[in-house]
């Protein structure tokens, strides 16, 4: 691991919405995820990483590569250990360690045995024991998940990457292993929609998607030069520059995440939710409890318990742009507000 | 793993797949049971909850396979050794999960590899279809399954006990479950078969009523924060419910149907037309679980009128095809209304059914109305010089002339068309073309000796066991000794997408009639097969002097859905330039890919008139497509877009001739017109 201290995310310029889907994210996992739709060079994998950078670390057993809560997950643990890795049920409590939340990447060529796990082959000819060779999914219990191009992943894998993040847990029932372990992470995927997009059904899994473009205004574009330079040239001052926001952000985070369970919401505005979702047309209910869920994330990040109008308008942003029904050939919606307006004008 | 699941009683709404459900649990005759719906609509939330209501059973103690300890039972070969020396538990029935990334031999049951390398034994493992004994088999998205796992699991499950003779092992073990699967019916349709499996099937859409909706999200909410608490609040209605399950199933031997009841089944089943007697032996069964439900001994009328649309919605075939529907009046209708409404199977099917004459929509102002009576004769009212310019290639096109578009006719339901299959091992995901496999995906069809982690252990073994005397000495401990040279690895087969190249003719000659709208709307039933299957499309247009690649291979098949949306059409038909161009993309695909199988699509009539060189088109045309057809990779296929009539000049049947392509008319491209031709509707 280098210590080379990562670009802050406070020092991103502009990309508003996806910072913002991301911090939302972070505060409330229920969220399910969110994909990032936008070009190249967005500073999408940087805004991931600079996030995961300021998040309070968390508990892990030494050596574990399933990271599990050694608070909520020790019986878990010491299933582990019996049933796969054949070791003593008795086994004392390891060494508790903390450590920084990571950012684990899904390579685009992943393939499947890898992301689930499989069993460890070698292992099994020389000694004769089945013992299961943790995937991807277990290094991402508890951390973040980062799926770049999640469009051109093998179809398969989509599937059972979003499966299991909709679950949170991951089953394995390949080559002679029966074997399930929590997997609850923070999936972050994103696309660039010129190589073909989502099937809906992968869509709707993600709770949230935001759209991006690179920003445009010229002075934005000079200070994100700046800045870049700024860093480059001494990573360790500019870090330090940014320090105090950097902590502020980290405690506002903070607060929102022991705020949130008591976060309430008014009946009205529940209506509100269901004729939303009803007029631009969705499928399902999970457009409706991701929205709920994510208008009481807003009003928490706010530090407020009450959610307000403008909270269920901006999740609904957040939330319905890729759920509006369409058939699988048709485009995604990129303005809520619009189709609304044209939905009720019709129905006028 | 435990998991808190949601109960069945605070799911709110559904009473219909509540019912469904509990049916299929109730009377395991039933078959089980189909959830067909949207994404988000409490398919899985649901059957999880199913789950924690089903009754406790007497189980034999440590069996994997939860055979019944009850004398006339069926039971794995460890129990019948064992019995009637059995121990016996007493458990809740279980509900197993079959993940998407499930293997042939994790379902079924296979070879215990490190323990047969202990013990020297072929030792077996019970599969998912053993745990599933006795209780329930969820299979989620099981029309993205791969075939072989679904055809193993139905049969499983039809005949109530799994075979396994492969691998070196003949095993079987009793293997009767509640099978319950769900689909979004978008990401691809289940074979026929293997729908009339299911016995029931619910078509399940979300609540359009805001009241539930918010009522659900309240719920969800209280459910999210605290699950402890809100299981508690649930407690008792749940307990009343399993109650009543377990009642239910205990009364069911005593349920009756009158004989005439009988009657009025059958007469239900034939007015729907199924085919087969499954379904009117499932309505039976799902009567009179209804009937054990609601405490009655008696099947009535009622019951049998509740179970009739759960069994017959997936089984109903239409007697008559419905009268196709008037042409929509021109102009009148935007290009995107009509696909907005109406759900894409629902369309397809509509079509499926239909008389081939069905005129497409097309734009005011080109032509007489539709004609809905066939052609019958030659003289075409056409624009002048349009048919001089057919007959007469050399002949300059009117200038001028202004481009037209055309709507996306009707789309339909497309016949499987898959590439051959060779020896070549390929990697890749979809579901077009079977071909062997480089992945650890697909079925397990022979072992060969070539380096992959994907390990034949049963070839393996066999590699190894002349040797094992000599290595008796080895000091590793195992009671089988193998070695580096003994590894067998397994090759695999499956289906996986292809690169379909379609090439459009987009001249004013395929203007006429609506026969652009027609042939644009036999392609969008292509690439929405192309979707569903997960191929790479690409798309070449020919028209006036050239030919233009409009979308180089790629996944995105809505981009292709789009550009064709947009074509124009107009001008002469350079069809040799087509060729050309249409060589040049699927060799430089052949070069990145050497092992792919691209399927080439030329939509077209073949009246060709404009050439590369000084020949005459035409023949210039058939010499390229015969120096196309020279790479056996390729497989080429030809739509003819050529109206019947009295003057047909059967250019693309030439065309198709010359490169040894199959060869469609846009009708017989219609899942439809095989059945429609053996059953005496089709002309």
């Amino acid at each position: 691991m280098n210590t080379r201290p990562i670009y802050p995310f406070t020092a991103l310029v502009g990309q508003d919405t996806m910072k913002l889907a991301l911090m939302l994210n972070v505060v409330n996992p229920g969220l399910s995820g969110v994909l990032i739709r936008g070009e190249k060079g967005t500073a999408k994998s940087t805004a991931v990483r600079a996030l995961a950078d300021i998040l309070p670390e968390i508990p892990v057993f030494r050596d574990d590569p399933y990271q599990l809560d050694p608070n909520e997950e020790f019986e878990i643990y010491r299933e582990i250990r019996h049933t796969v890795r054949g070791e003593a049920a008795g086994a004392d409590r390891p060494e508790v360690v903390m450590r920084k939340v990571r950012v684990v990447e899904l390579p685009v060529g992943a393939t499947e045995d890898r992301v689930v796990g499989t069993l460890d082959l070698e292992h099994a000819l020389k000694k004769g024991e089945k013992r299961v060779e943790p995937g991807i999914l277990a290094q991402a219990h508890r951390n973040i998940l980062y799926v770049d191009e999640v469009n051109l992943l093998d179809d398969h894998v989509v599937d059972v990457l979003l499966d299991s993040a909709a679950m949170g847990v991951n089953t394995i029932e390949r080559e002679g292993v029966s074997f399930s372990h929590p997997a609850r992470f923070t999936l972050v995927g994103t696309m660039n929609p010129e190589e073909g997009d989502l099937r809906p059904q992968l869509l709707d899994r993600f709770g949230l998607c935001v759209t991006i473009e690179g920003i445009r205004t010229t002075e934005d574009r000079v200070a994100i030069m700046e800045r870049r330079a700024a860093f480059d040239l001494d990573a360790e001052a500019f870090a330090a520059r940014w320090q105090a926001e950097s902590a502020a952000l980290a405690d506002r985070l903070l607060i929102a995440r022991s705020l949130y369970p008591e976060v309430q919401v008014e009946r009205p505005l529940l209506f509100e939710i269901a004729r939303t979702c009803l007029e631009v047309g969705v499928d399902g209910h999970r457009g409706d409890i991701i929205m709920l869920k994510t208008a009481k994330t807003l009003a928490a990040l706010d530090g407020r318990t009450e959610v307000a109008t403008d909270d269920i308008r901006t999740a609904a942003e957040l939330v319905l742009p890729h759920r509006v029904r369409r058939q699988p050939l048709m485009e995604i919606a990129d303005n809520v507000q619009a189709l609304r307006a044209r939905a009720s004008a019709k129905a006028n | 793993m435990e998991r808190t699941v949601y109960p069945l009683a605070a799911v709110v709404g559904q009473e219909q797949l509540q019912q469904g459900l509990l049916l299929a649990a109730i009377n395991p005759a039933v078959g089980g049971i189909l959830l067909r719906g949207e994404k988000g609509t409490a398919k899985s939330t649901m059957v999880r909850a199913l789950a924690a209501l089903l009754p406790e059973i007497l189980v034999v103690r440590g069996c994997a396979n939860a055979c019944s300890p009850e004398p006339d039972e069926d039971r794995c070969p460890e129990c019948r050794r064992r019995f009637p020396d059995l121990e016996t538990d007493s458990r809740r029935a279980r509900l197993v999960e079959l993940p998407l990334n499930a293997t042939e031999d994790r379902v079924a049951g296979g070879i215990d590899f490190p323990r047969s390398l202990r013990t020297g034994q072929v030792v077996f493992a019970p599969g998912l279809l053993a745990a599933a004994h006795r209780g329930l088999l969820y299979v989620d998205e099981v029309n993205l399954l791969d075939d072989h796992i679904v055809d193993l699991i139905l049969d499983a499950a039809a005949s109530g006990e799994n075979r396994i003779e492969r691998e070196g092992i003949s095993y079987r073990h009793p293997a009767r479950c509640i099978l319950v699967g769900t689909m979004n019916p978008e990401e691809g349709e289940l074979r026929p078969q293997l729908l009339d499996r299911f016995g029931l099937c619910l078509e399940i859409a979300g609540s359009s009523d805001p009241e539930e909706r918010v009522t659900l999200m309240e719920r969800r909410e209280a459910f999210d924060r605290d699950p402890a608490a809100f299981l508690a609040g649930y407690q008792e209605e749940s307990d009343r419910l399993a109650h009543r399950l377990a009642q239910a199933r205990a009364f069911l031997p005593r349920v009756h149907v009158a004989a005439h009841l009988r009657g009025f089944i059958g007469e239900l089943c034939r007015e729907s037309n199924v085919a087969g007697h499954r379904a009117d032996l499932v309505m039976e069964q799902a009567a009179r679980a209804l009937a054990a439900f609601e405490g009655r001994a008696e099947v009535s009328v009622d019951h049998i009128r509740i179970v009739a649309p759960m069994v017959l919605l997936h089984r109903r075939r239409d007697a008559q095809p419905p009268p196709p529907p008037p042409p929509p009046p021109p102009d009148e209708q935007p290009p995107d209304e009509q696909s907005d409404d109406t759900p894409p199977e629902e369309n397809r099917e509509q079509q499926s059914g239909q008389q081939p004459e069905e005129p497409a929509p097309q734009e005011a102002g080109n032509q007489p109305p539709p004609a809905a009576e066939p052609p019958e004769t030659g003289d075409r009212q056409e624009p002048e010089g349009r048919q001089d310019e057919e007959e007469n290639g050399q002949q300059p096109a009117p200038a001028g002339r202004e481009d037209e578009f055309f709507e996306i006719g009707a789309t339909f339901k497309v016949k499987p068309l898959s590439a051959v299959k060779d020896r070549v091992v390929r990697r890749g995901s979809g579901r077009r073309s079977r071909s062997r496999i480089a992945q650890k995906k697909g079925r397990y069809v022979k072992s060969a000796l070539r380096p992959s982690d994907d390990l034949a252990l049963d070839a393996t073994l066999r590699a190894a066991a002349p040797f094992q005397r000599q290595r008796a000495g080895s000091a590793d401990g195992l009671a089988v000794h193998l070695r580096e040279q003994d590894l067998r690895t397994k090759i695999r087969e499956k289906r996986i997408g292809n690169l379909l190249l379609f090439v459009v003719d987009a001249s004013g000659s395929m203007g006429a009639r609506g026969r652009m709208a027609a042939s644009k709307g036999a392609v969008m039933s292509l690439l929405l097969d192309a979707y569903q299957k997960r191929d790479r499309v690409a798309m070449i247009t020919f028209r006036r002097q050239e030919a233009t690649v409009n979308l180089p291979p790629t996944t995105s098949v809505d981009l292709a859905g789009r550009l064709l949306a947009e074509m124009p059409v107009g001008g002469r038909t350079p069809l040799s330039a087509g060729l050309v161009r249409t060589h040049e993309q699927v060799r430089n695909y052949l070069i990145k890919n050497p092992t792919a199988q691209p399927i080439v699509i030329f939509i077209t009539d073949g009246k060709c008139n404009v050439a590369l060189g000084e020949g005459k088109p035409v023949e210039e045309s058939l010499r390229l497509a015969g120096a196309l057809a020279q790479d056996r990779r390729i497989r080429t296929i030809v739509v003819d877009t050529e109206e019947a009539g009295l003057v047909t000049f059967g250019l693309a049947r030439r065309l198709a001739g010359a490169m040894t392509a199959q060869y469609f008319k846009i009708d017989d491209l219609k899942a439809q017109a095989l059945v429609d031709i053996v059953r005496g509707q089709h002309p």
